[in-house]
């Protein structure tokens, strides 16, 4: 509760010193809100004591899981401020709006990883939406970001239309929306009543749009490439880790036992294998740096769902452990693309990477050996734990993935090799500013020393 | 009390089931078939009213007030969806003089 509340703070304040008209101020008060954020939330999972303990509502409960994602959250929230500010050093217009909308989806995407009722659930997956929506179409004269935020309001507000629908049954056959309560309910049972199912298809389904996983992915590719960088990152990170914890969360607790697991365990399986084999084939020939990096993200989204089949105990941490190694990977990729700045967004422009700007080159090659899944990077490690505990149970579903991860390593290598080819002439060198040097080392450091800073904690 | 006698004169649940259900069908084919991006914004709106119908009938029938509430959590939200909605289109109609959803193609590769 303390964290979100720092946070929160911190989203007005920086709303408010936009008034100062100094992007600094703004982009400042957001990271030192963050920073605290991560501060009180470390101490709280040190000492287990929470400051405004009294302020306890049921529906929102901060336990020792709800606080270590929400501190992946902040680590990779305070990352992508730091990155924004590279734009409004040019354009300043808009920099409180912006910084404030993403700190306040911060806080929505807390919420969900901390709700214990279908009442913060549904807020939270709104505060977490409405400000992306707003936030993909922040170049107001580019047609493309427009496009880009329509696009995604529709599928986003579909999707939780299709939620609330299948909400409205489960609570049909339960008669509560609390999850322990839905879990005894459920129990209860003698055998799974049809108004049940539909509820848990629908459900299913509308997580399925949030994670954009195939069959309904088509979303992705345009709303990540029309959205401005910092957006895209900020949507590939942090909304993919909520949004992955929240759908584990509600199903292992809600539908994760007897007949139901089996149920949509085996259509989440058919759902897994076409994510895989859309995302990594449709990746193969893009020539756009944004596109491909969306359909890299739909690939690990299949890869990712294999936590769900794996009924393992360790699951969460499982889950928590990927999509953290993949928000700093995430992180370092779209550095490289906003400090290289091309229009068009091709992946040709990164040519000559290693001449222009070595630091850039290191940070890119690292960040696509991690999404690769290349040893030293956490990118492997996280994908080792996730394919080993899924092997037990689905190890023909586990050969597949690892088909795909050979097929992914033709893409990413494509992407290294523009980086290290020579340059071409009328290409300038890069300069960084400080503060993006500093979020680039600290991705770098996670995405190398991630496994050990862990096992460390 | 109006409820209480549609329901003893042979209105059950199972109706409000099958038209909360309609409506919302309703609505996701408006969603994925019509072309002018104001009426798809009226049919996000129907289906999360086919939510609320259904979350009323489904609360009087078991008889507690949870579900009512959630209503009113749907309507505040719906509310604040239509007005980013609204204000997105308003953008895209300075950019292309147009609603009509074929123009945004730009995205595509």
């Amino acid at each position: 509760m303390d964290a979100l509340l720092i946070v929160f703070a911190s989203g007005l304040i920086s709303l408010f010193a936009a008034f100062a008209k100094k992007p600094w101020l703004v982009v400042s008060s957001a990271m030192a809100g963050l920073l605290a954020a991560i501060i009180v939330i470390l101490n709280q999972l040190q000492t287990g004591k929470a400051f405004f303990d009294f302020l306890k509502y049921e529906g929102l409960l901060f336990d020792d899981l709800a606080l270590v994602y929400s501190l992946a959250i902040c680590v990779l929230a305070l990352l992508i401020v730091g990155l924004g500010y590279e734009r409004f050093k040019e354009n300043p217009v808009h920099t409180g709006e912006y910084i404030g909308l993403l700190i306040f989806s911060t806080v929505g995407a807390m919420i969900m990883t901390a709700y214990t009722d279908m009442f913060m659930f549904f807020l939270g997956l709104e505060i977490l939406s409405i400000p992306i929506y707003v936030m993909a179409g922040s170049n107001k004269t580019d047609i493309r970001s427009s496009e880009a935020s329509l696009k995604y309001f529709l599928t986003g507000s579909f999707a939780s239309g299709i939620f609330l629908f299948g909400l409205a049954w489960v609570y049909g056959a339960t008669g509560t929306f609390r999850l322990w309560e839905i879990q005894a309910k459920i129990m209860e049972m003698e055998s799974l009543s049809p108004i049940l199912m539909i509820g848990v298809l629908l459900i299913m389904a509308s997580f399925i749009f949030k994670i954009g996983a195939a069959p309904f992915h088509f979303w992705s590719p345009d709303v990540y490439d029309g959205a401005p960088h910092a957006v895209t990152g900020f949507m590939a990170s942090v909304v993919k880790i909520s949004a992955f914890y929240a759908f584990l969360k509600m199903f292992i607790v809600c539908f994760g036992f007897g007949e139901l697991l089996g149920f949509w365990q085996n259509a989440l399986v058919i759902m897994i294998i076409i994510t895989m084999f859309v995302g990594n084939l449709s990746a193969l020939r893009q020539v756009k740096f944004k596109r491909l990096l969306a359909y890299s993200s739909i690939t690990h989204v299949g890869y990712t769902l294999l936590v769900f089949v794996s009924n393992s105990m360790g699951s969460v941490m499982e889950l928590w452990f990927y999509m953290f190694a993949y928000g700093f990977s995430i992180v370092g990729v779209i550095g490289v693309g906003l400090a290289v700045n091309d229009q068009e967004d091709r992946i040709e422009a990164w040519r000559g990477l290693g001449k222009r700007n070595p630091f850039l080159a290191i940070v890119g090659i690292v960040s696509l050996l991690s999404l690769a899944g290349i040893p030293p990077t956490a990118g492997f490690f996280a994908k080792y734990i996730v394919f080993s505990s899924a092997w037990a149970n689905a190890s023909w579903l586990v050969i597949i993935a690892l088909i795909n991860s050979a097929i992914s390593i033709y893409y990413y290598l494509k992407v290294i090799a523009t980086i290290i080819s020579p340059v071409e002439s009328g290409q300038e060198k890069i300069k960084l500013s400080p503060l993006t040097i500093g979020v680039l080392t600290l991705a770098l450091i996670g995405m190398l020393g991630f496994s050990v800073i862990v096992s460390w904690l | 009390m109006l409820l209480a006698t549609l329901f003893e004169s042979g209105v059950k649940i199972e109706h409000y089931m099958v038209l909360a259900t309609a409506l919302f069908i309703i609505g996701v084919f408006g969603v994925l078939y019509r072309k002018n991006a104001i009426i798809l914004l009226m049919c996000i709106e129907l289906m999360l009213n086919a939510v609320n119908l259904l979350l009323v009938a489904f609360s009087t029938y078991l008889g507690q007030a949870d579900g009512q509430l959630f209503v009113f959590f749907i309507m505040v939200v719906a509310a604040a969806e239509a007005t980013v909605g609204l204000s997105i289109l308003v953008l895209l109609f300075r950019n292309t003089r147009s609603v009509d959803i074929r123009l945004f193609n730009k995205l595509k590769n």
